[in-house]
């Protein structure tokens, strides 16, 4: 199968994907962006226990979390311009870049309403009765005093979903999209090196998906600064060092990642 | 538009008989990625010189390169791999003998892996220190004081996690159509394209899925249900 090995052809092909990593890039970037815009407005129901809102919710968040993000594409690309036809929106003639994005966010929205949800409620409840004590309104509580503290709790799981969905941007060359993906197979069907352009796209992945982790730490130091003096003073005696600190992992296997989010 | 709820209901019928092919990649994938992910873990938590290091850029690689990546990479390289050590032994054994979905189970026990050694690890983790001193004070070795005492209990501490896996591993099936494996996605394309009716093939998958996953999430909350009611405290 395939052209012989050779190793110079994976550097090759490292240039020559590198220009279609910004699609890549953007489908993750404005499908995250869109997917926090959903993830609010699916948390905010459960959040706060508004009846009917809730079960919808619900019903979303176990639909997107409970199928494939595979069959989610087709099934937007395929079902969303026959369902916009009954209110007399032709969409047929949209670039599949569009559908892919909304599906991305709209997946993304799932899991980040979860981690909205896990992340507000990790806020101690003191903290919300304090600030009404001093005679802050819900809105003014909500984002002076929680938003902020939550953000600072979420950033772990907020890092394994964007790195979850920059792996998961590699199903779009599904639907045809010309990312790292689209590209890499086209270059491998081309010249028949097959291995070598998957070795290159296997690196770009990867140091994109590790310069994201270690982004998000630094990210994560800086909001938790206020934590860490605390931590600090209630100083137990630790047998392990080096065992002790947070665990965090990516949740699932960056694809799909089903069921009940992981404690983190 | 015209949803054709007949031609779902035959899409569902249909795609029923790609749900082993499915099921088998999921539980092939789980279960030796359990047994990967446990030997890395073991080799990660005792810090084992050599093996640590290599067992540390395996998860860290698979972890950062997507699943498919993974697929195609076993795909077009094990044969490369496989016919040059048969030609350099003299064997008749050709890669081409190796059936397709063979590289979705190795592709996927590899990913799947390095994800459970994570799972193993923070369920051996979770197991309170103490409980291996204990087995130690009474005179257990370390293989029995694992086997019988930290395993049991890592493993219902971990039992949220490896459902996730589960589900996770249950959704990557997907990917196998791209080595023209016949899985649930596949058979959705191929049913599909008799009349032209994607929408209604895929949302017959996307019941199926959901409804596949509804079920390991009940079972796992079952499971959960059992394993830890060593956990409830009190008075027995």
């Amino acid at each position: 199968m395939g052209e012989p090995f050779d190793i110079s052809y994976v550097f090759e092909y490292l240039v020559k994907l590198l220009p279609t990593l910004k699609v890549t890039l953007l489908i993750v970037v404005s499908s995250i962006v869109i997917g926090l815009g959903v993830g609010f407005i699916v948390a905010l129901p459960q959040l706060y226990k508004i009846p009917i809102l809730r079960r919808l919710s619900q019903v979303y968040l176990s639909f997107f979390r409970g199928t494939p993000i595979l069959i989610q594409l087709f099934l937007f690309y395929y079902g969303l311009p026959e369902i916009l036809k009954l209110v007399n929106v032709d969409v047929a003639k949209l670039p599949a870049l569009y559908f892919v994005i909304l599906t991305y966010a709209l997946h993304s929205g799932a899991y980040l309403a979860e981690m909205i949800r896990a992340a507000v409620g990790a806020v101690d409840r003191g903290q919300v009765e304090a600030a009404y004590s001093v005679g802050m309104t819900g809105f003014q509580a909500f984002t002076r005093i929680v938003l902020p503290q939550a953000m600072a709790i979420s950033i772990p799981v907020f890092s394994n979903l964007v790195i979850a969905n920059l792996k998961d941007t590699s199903l779009a060359f599904s639907l045809g999209i010309m990312e790292l993906t689209g590209k890499s197979q086209t270059l491998a069907v081309m010249s028949r090196h097959f291995v070598e352009t998957y070795i290159s796209l296997a690196l770009i992945y990867f140091v994109i998906s590790f310069g994201l982790e270690k982004l998000f730490h630094l990210i994560e130091k800086k909001l938790l600064r206020h934590e860490r003096r605390l931590a600090a003073e209630d100083k137990e005696p630790r047998l392990h060092k080096g065992k002790t600190k947070r665990f965090r992992f990516i949740a699932g296997p960056g694809f799909g990642r089903g069921g009940r989010e992981n404690e983190a | 538009m015209k949803l054709d709820f007949a031609f779902i209901w035959t899409a569902f019928l249909q795609l029923l008989t790609a749900i082993p092919t499915a099921l088998a990649i999921t539980a092939v994938s789980v279960l030796c990625g359990l047994v990967i992910g446990t030997a890395v873990a073991i080799v990660r938590l005792y810090k084992i010189p050599v093996l640590y290091q290599i067992a540390a850029s395996y998860v860290t690689f698979i972890r950062g390169t997507p699943m498919l990546t993974h697929l195609l990479l076993i795909y077009f390289g094990l044969p490369i791999i496989v016919d040059g050590i048969a030609e350099a032994l003299g064997l008749s054994f050709r890669s081409v003998s190796i059936p397709m979905i063979g590289f979705a189970y190795l592709s996927f026990s590899i990913t799947a892996g390095a994800y459970m050694s994570e799972v193993v690890r923070s369920g051996l983790l979770a197991v309170n220190r103490g409980q291996i001193e204990a087995a130690y004070s009474i005179g257990m070795t370390t293989s029995q004081a694992m086997r019988r005492i930290i395993l049991p209990q890592a493993f219902s501490a971990s039992l949220p996690n490896l459902s996730n896996m589960i589900i996770g591993m249950l959704h990557g099936s997907t990917l196998a159509f791209t080595v023209s494996v016949v899985e649930i996605n596949a058979k959705a394309q191929i049913v599909a394209t008799t009349n032209w009716k994607f929408f209604e093939a895929y949302l017959a998958a996307a019941i199926i899925f959901w409804g596949l996953t509804f079920i390991i999430e009940r079972l796992t909350a079952l499971a959960e249900k059992r394993f830890n009611l060593y956990n409830r405290g009190g008075v027995s």
